[in-house]
């Protein structure tokens, strides 16, 4: 329900700055590795190096009996098995620690306990493994051949799932294409790499008889019920905290072996252990993420509108499905934002979710769209090439228009609203269009070729149940929960099931309550990422946590407000229709009285409570928004670049963004979640990569082999917004987390494109390597002038 | 080993294993938490404190190797001047998100406005490219170090260049 | 640049090694010569920011380690009639900061001022730089153009060896392994001398995919292209040094480098070939119009 609210400069709309900034500038944030607990003691695992092998033996020597534990040691432990809803998913299990078999190189075999992860780490060097190697599947169309070996035993093939996606007619529509393009398009593996890596700290807790499980999670209650299934133990003796988490972006919302592992220990020990993952671990083991290869052939008119889409994509999910909803949500997702925020009303997408032995993969900001977004956005410039127009105006022509909306794609995604068109006019002003033709026409003085390009897409979030049960997925996170608390004093605790990890849910929330009850945000304390302080939530994924935790500290605090009225009309001797709250107080015919006030008559003086009203100021209660479908957020993205083509090196001079998430909450945090989330999307478009060689090794280690996005590289990121709230939301408000990087990849290949115009080279692949570009221009050039085999090429 | 250093103006003696790395050394022993560890091999900048004044990685320097030297930590540096600045101008202009990299990248902010290499974005940029942020995408970051060294007078915090170096006529 | 010895390491604490401070060269070496007798594997350790890496990789191990970051004898700068020599152990930062006269006519403090980070240059030598050789390491590349001379000194006495013969290929010196580097020693460029340096990587402070760099000291009859970078040992290329000290024009040098460039190991790699051709375009262009 949309309420319109005023700005203020606490509130909805206000650039409050961050309450969680005073400990991290103080250097007092509290992480996992962080906590300090007596007798603790650190984990560190034997890992398989092997892609798929059997194993036929483990050693350890007797000396280290108590300090080394593999699943024979642990035999309690059940596999973790993600179980969609979809017809045809082929289920296995994912042994916490392997036991007759491995899968990918990095698994895990076994845990080592000493007092240092140093010593833990010499331990795992004493530890002898005896393997039969088996053939490794590296290559993800191997699996529509016949495979060398089978990953799983019992399926038939190495397929998690084959499902179509179609809507519309595609081979009747096609009929009357004038023009066909057709193209391939791969987005290489990556992962998330959070300046914190993953970590996990337990114990059993004697008083309350609970285990404890500290977690670098963004799930935690979600976590508590995997545990609870794997273990074997009931869910109210486990407690998980993910205290501050630094950095997620979906690596860390699946439940991982090394949680399990070092759960198990904590339970079963006289003393607490962690595992802190290491960078190199990071790369080898954490969710891996993207791995898409795509073919699209689009039909289109002579004006480039597009008829039809016709596409195969196969994802590289890796050796295992990770709990709870495995690698089909990615293949999804994928599949059904192929059309992207366009009008295409037929649509097919064949699709194949292989099952590899690399590592598994997982969600990571944007899922199965900036690899959806690559493969349309790259097709809608060649599609405008060859018709021999603008790709700017044939983006006009395809996008769905204001008078549509709502509109319900041809893959049932229901945009609610947005002016589509008028957010890419607003990018290309941002840009500024004429200035970068005038600078290309010009030229570099160094040579370097100037490029310009766009990218657009309608992000779903804070979707809801029916769209959760649509995917398939086995737990629905289609609310969010908040319990309102005062204090005897008034000051004000919400405690909400989300788990801030850098978007400023604890700013950003207390806006919300004072939004609602004119408490001041200094006096509201957030509590989240807590299994024993918060209600069940379904945590920070998929950019819900405005939406769901936004709307549920409104309507939690209104419901508080509520009966604040009634104990203040009250105490004011007046109706509570006669009274309203406002700036921190009841306020009646006859005076007012503070909430302060208020609070402590309903803790301790209960004898002037009105008749039928129970003291305490605590309401519980859940939200989802009007609409199950989501709520899309629409952002136009463009580029500017410079390409070298002697090295094939590529700047990002200018980068710019005009985005409507609804209603903001606060304009500070959302440009930032914007600007981090492009910087993100052009590490996928320029830098990063994990490789595998034919025996499933994976190829980088550190970060001299993977290279991140550093200030040195990144442009500034320029930032325009229009807030058209949605009617759906509590204040129309939109999710927005995600969007950042999921057009980068694709604005900045299509920037190189235009750059590379004259000489028709294109790069279809991310990450768009130096290497890869010049491959591009040399194939381009002997497309050109094959005969000029022995010329000197410079 | 036995080993005496100053950390945070405070005398401390510790026996250490050779392998211990001072950010092990300072997180483990000493509490200090604030420096964190984000690859162990040099180049995100997590792990940045200042060794007798230079900026160094905490991860690629072994506590044995810093007897008798004066280690700071942002714990140490809070009301420091420039670091004060910092703080304040990363808080107004939200130079920091999840907050894991931001005690590596105050010690390195601060030292780039501590030998006048802060005058231009490009120069920040460049200055800062030894710290990584994932979460920020740098912008808001190269704001703050920026109104930061604007706040303060340059031509005060100008230090000379780094000393381990006597020149000998021959 | 990939490593894949590194993808496999999944380790990253260091293992368990013994550690000395040496207070002078004298000590130090004597401590080698032990070592070496007891059968232990000793190493030299100034900076760190390389072996401790590779060390918390377990990509290497040593038993012990010999701190030399502390004898005064090699941080000393000598200013001679000709040229300085600057000692083993001082930091990259140090020559960014222009803390000693300068031969190079401001090639080094910049070469020193983009070369990783700052908080690597603070800790990182000259000295441990070529030792290690990395071929992705300005500096290797930079002492082969400028004609520097290495200072060894070992058990058996010190001797001097051309920057071009020290590194012998990737990771690879003419050290003995009781050898310690005491100095290097650049001949000072004259006031004529012109000096280019480019180099390719894709980020700042990450390892060189190329670098090119040139000095011509027409007074000193000096003229010199060396390319370094991943993948190879640096090379001098021999027949564009000797065209540009003929004072050949600037496209007959680029044909000269690339014929030269034909014989480096990835000569068949043609986006290294492009590269390469890159930067030496760019370093000579500095020089030369």
């Amino acid at each position: 329900m949309t309420r319109a609210v005023a700005k203020s400069e606490l509130g909805v709309g206000a650039r409050l700055l961050r309450k969680e900034d005073a400990r991290h500038l103080s250097g007092k944030g509290q992480f996992v590795s962080d906590l300090k607990f007596p007798n603790l003691q650190d984990v560190a695992f034997v890992r398989s190096p092997h892609a798929h092998a059997r194993i036929k033996s483990i050693s350890i020597p007797a000396d280290l009996e108590g300090q080394v534990f593999t699943a024979d040691h642990l035999p309690h432990l059940t596999e973790m098995r993600a179980i969609p809803q979809v017809n045809g998913f082929r289920v296995a299990g994912y042994p916490a620690l392997a036991k007759d078999k491995v899968r990918f190189v990095g698994e895990v075999i076994a845990a080592c306990i000493a007092p240092t992860r140093g010593e833990a780490e010499d331990l795992v060097g004493q530890i002898n493994v005896e393997y039969e190697i088996l053939p490794a599947i590296v290559d993800p169309e191997s699996v529509l051949e016949n495979a060398p070996s089978l990953l799983h035993e019992g399926w038939p093939n190495n397929l998690y799932i084959e499902r179509v996606f179609e809507g519309g007619k595609v081979d009747e529509a096609r009929q009357a294409a004038e023009i066909v393009v057709e193209r391939r398009y791969r987005m290489n593996r990556q992962v998330a790499v959070p300046m914190e890596g993953r970590a996990v700290l337990a114990y059993r807790d004697q008083r309350l008889d609970e285990l404890v499980v500290y977690d670098s999670t963004q799930v935690p209650h979600i976590i508590r019920l995997g545990l609870a299934e794997v273990l074997g133990i009931e869910e109210r003796v486990i407690r998980v905290v993910a205290p501050d988490v630094g950095g997620g972006f979906g690596s860390k919302a699946r439940l991982l072996p090394e949680e399990v592992i070092v759960a198990a220990l904590g339970a079963q020990l006289d003393h607490p252990v962690r595992w802190i993952e290491d960078r190199g671990e990071h790369f080898l083991s954490s969710t891996h993420a993207r791995d898409h290869d795509y073919k699209i052939t689009a039909y289109a008119d002579a004006r480039g509108v597009i008829l039809a889409v016709d596409a195969e994509l196969i994802v590289d999910a890796g050796a295992y499905a990770l709990w709870p909803n495995g690698p089909f949500l990615e293949t999804g997702m994928a599949a059904r934002n192929i059309p992207g925020p366009y009008n295409i009303r037929n649509w097919r997408v064949k699709s194949f979710t292989v099952a590899t032995n690399k590592a598994p993969i997982g969600p990571y900001r944007g899922v199965g769209r900036p690899g959806a977004c690559f493969a349309i956005e790259r097709t809608i410039d060649e599609i405008a090439r060859q018709v021999g127009r603008d790709p700017l105006d044939v983006r006009f022509d395809n996008l769905v228009q204001p008078s549509q909306m709502p509109y319900m794609t041809i893959a049932n995604l229901l945009f609610d609203n947005g002016d589509y068109p008028g957010l890419l006019r607003l990018c290309a002003e941002t840009i500024d269009v004429a200035a970068v033709r005038a600078r290309q026409k010009k030229g570099e003085p160094d040579g370097r070729l100037i490029g310009l390009g766009f990218a657009c897409y309608s992000e779903q979030t804070g979707h809801g149940c029916g769209e959760w049960v649509t995917r398939g997925s086995p737990f629905i996170p289609g609310f969010e929960s908040c319990r309102a608390q005062l204090m005897p004093d008034g000051t004000l605790v919400l405690y909400v099931g989300i788990q801030s990890h850098g978007q400023g849910l604890e700013t950003t929330l207390a806006q919300v309550a004072y939004e609602e009850l004119g408490i001041h945000p200094a006096k509201i304390s957030v509590r989240h990422g807590d299994t024993g302080l918060s209600p069940f939530g379904n945590g920070t994924i998929a950019s819900r946590s405005t939406v769901m935790a936004g709307g549920a500290v409104a309507k939690t605090s209104r419901l508080l407000r509520e009966k604040v009225i009634q104990v203040g009309a009250h105490l004011l001797q007046c109706s509570p229709s006669e009274a309203r709250c406002e700036g921190g107080a009841v306020h009646g015919p006859r005076g007012s009285v503070t909430i302060e006030e208020v609070a402590r008559v309903a803790h301790l003086r209960m004898e002037a409570l009105p008749e039928g009203v129970e003291p305490l100021l605590t309401v519980t209660s859940t939200y989802q928004p009007a609409i199950d479908t989501g709520v899309f957020t629409f952002a136009a993205h463009a580029a500017v670049v410079a390409v070298d083509v002697r090295t094939g090196a590529i700047e990002v001079l200018d980068y710019g963004v005009a985005e409507d998430c609804g209603t903001v909450i606060n304009p500070m945090i959302v440009e930032g979640q914007v600007r981090g989330g492009v910087v993100q999307g052009i590490g996928t478009a320029l830098y990063e990569e994990i490789p595998y060689d034919e025996q499933g090794q994976p190829l980088v280690g550190t970060f001299s082999d993977y290279l991140m996005p550093g200030s040195a590289e990144m442009p500034e990121i320029k930032v325009a917004h229009t807030e058209t709230p949605t009617p759906f939301t509590e204040y129309g408000v939109k999710g927005m987390g995600e969007g950042g990087a999921i057009a980068p990849a694709a604005s900045i290949a299509n920037a190189v494109r235009d750059a590379l115009a004259s000489i028709g080279a294109e790069v279809n692949e991310t990450p768009l390597t130096p290497r890869r570009v010049l491959a591009a221009i040399r194939a381009a050039r002997d497309r050109i002038s094959p005969a000029n085999g022995h010329g000197q090429r410079k | 080993m036995q080993i005496r250093l100053t950390v945070n103006g405070k005398p401390v003696r510790a026996d250490v294993t050779p392998r211990t790395c001072l950010a092990d050394f300072l997180r483990e022993a000493l509490n200090l938490t604030a420096t964190h560890l984000g690859c162990e091999h040099g180049i995100c900048g997590a792990c940045t404190v200042t060794l007798n004044g230079q900026p160094v990685r905490a991860c690629l320097t072994l506590a044995v190797a810093c007897d008798g030297y004066e280690v700071r930590t942002l714990e140490g540096l809070l009301t420091d001047e420039i670091m004060l600045a910092l703080r304040d101008a990363f808080h107004r202009h939200h130079g920091l998100q999840c907050g894991f990299c931001t005690p590596g990248m105050l010690v390195s902010a601060r030292d780039l406005i501590q030998r006048g290499r802060a005058g231009s974005d490009s120069e920040i940029r460049k200055g800062l490219a030894g710290n990584i942020c994932r979460c920020t995408g740098y912008t808001d970051i190269v704001k703050s170090v920026r109104k930061a060294a604007e706040a303060l007078s340059e031509a005060d915090k100008v230090r000379p260049p780094s000393g381990n170096v006597s020149t000998v006529p021959a | 640049m990939c490593h894949p010895e590194r993808a496999r390491c999944r380790r990253m604490k260091a293992a368990a090694f013994e550690y000395t401070r040496a207070d002078s060269l004298a000590e130090a070496i004597k401590v080698l010569c032990s070592a070496t007798e007891a059968g232990q594997d000793a190493q030299v350790v100034a900076g760190g920011q390389s072996l401790l890496a590779m060390m918390n990789l377990r990509v290497s191990s040593p038993d012990l380690l010999v701190d030399i970051s502390r004898i005064e004898q090699l941080r000393v700068v000598l200013d001679e009639p000709d040229a300085i020599r600057i000692g083993a152990c001082v930091t990259h930062a140090a020559i960014e900061d222009r803390a000693m006269p300068d031969p190079s006519r401001g090639l080094m403090p910049m070469v020193a001022g983009n070369l990783a980070y700052r908080a690597v240059r603070t800790r990182g030598t000259l000295g441990g730089s070529l030792a290690l050789s990395d071929p992705a390491g300005d500096w290797v590349t930079v002492m082969q153009a400028i004609g520097a001379r290495v200072g060894l000194v070992g058990d058996k006495g010190r001797r001097e060896v051309e920057a071009l013969g020290f590194t012998t290929g990737l990771y690879e010196t003419v050290r003995a392994p009781n050898e310690i580097i005491e100095s290097v020693r650049i001949p000072k460029l004259s006031a004529a001398a012109r000096w280019g340096f480019s180099k390719f990587c894709r980020k700042s402070g990450e390892f060189a995919h190329s670098i090119a760099a040139v000095v011509i000291d027409p007074e000193r009859d000096f003229a010199r292209i060396v390319l370094g970078g991943s993948g190879a040992a640096p090379m001098c290329l021999e027949r564009a040094s000797q065209s540009l000290l003929q004072r050949a024009g600037f496209q007959s040098v680029e044909q000269a480098a690339e014929d030269d460039l034909a014989n480096r190991d990835d000569a068949h790699d043609e986006f290294q070939r492009s590269v390469h051709g890159a930067t030496i375009s760019r370093a000579l262009s500095q020089v030369l119009s």
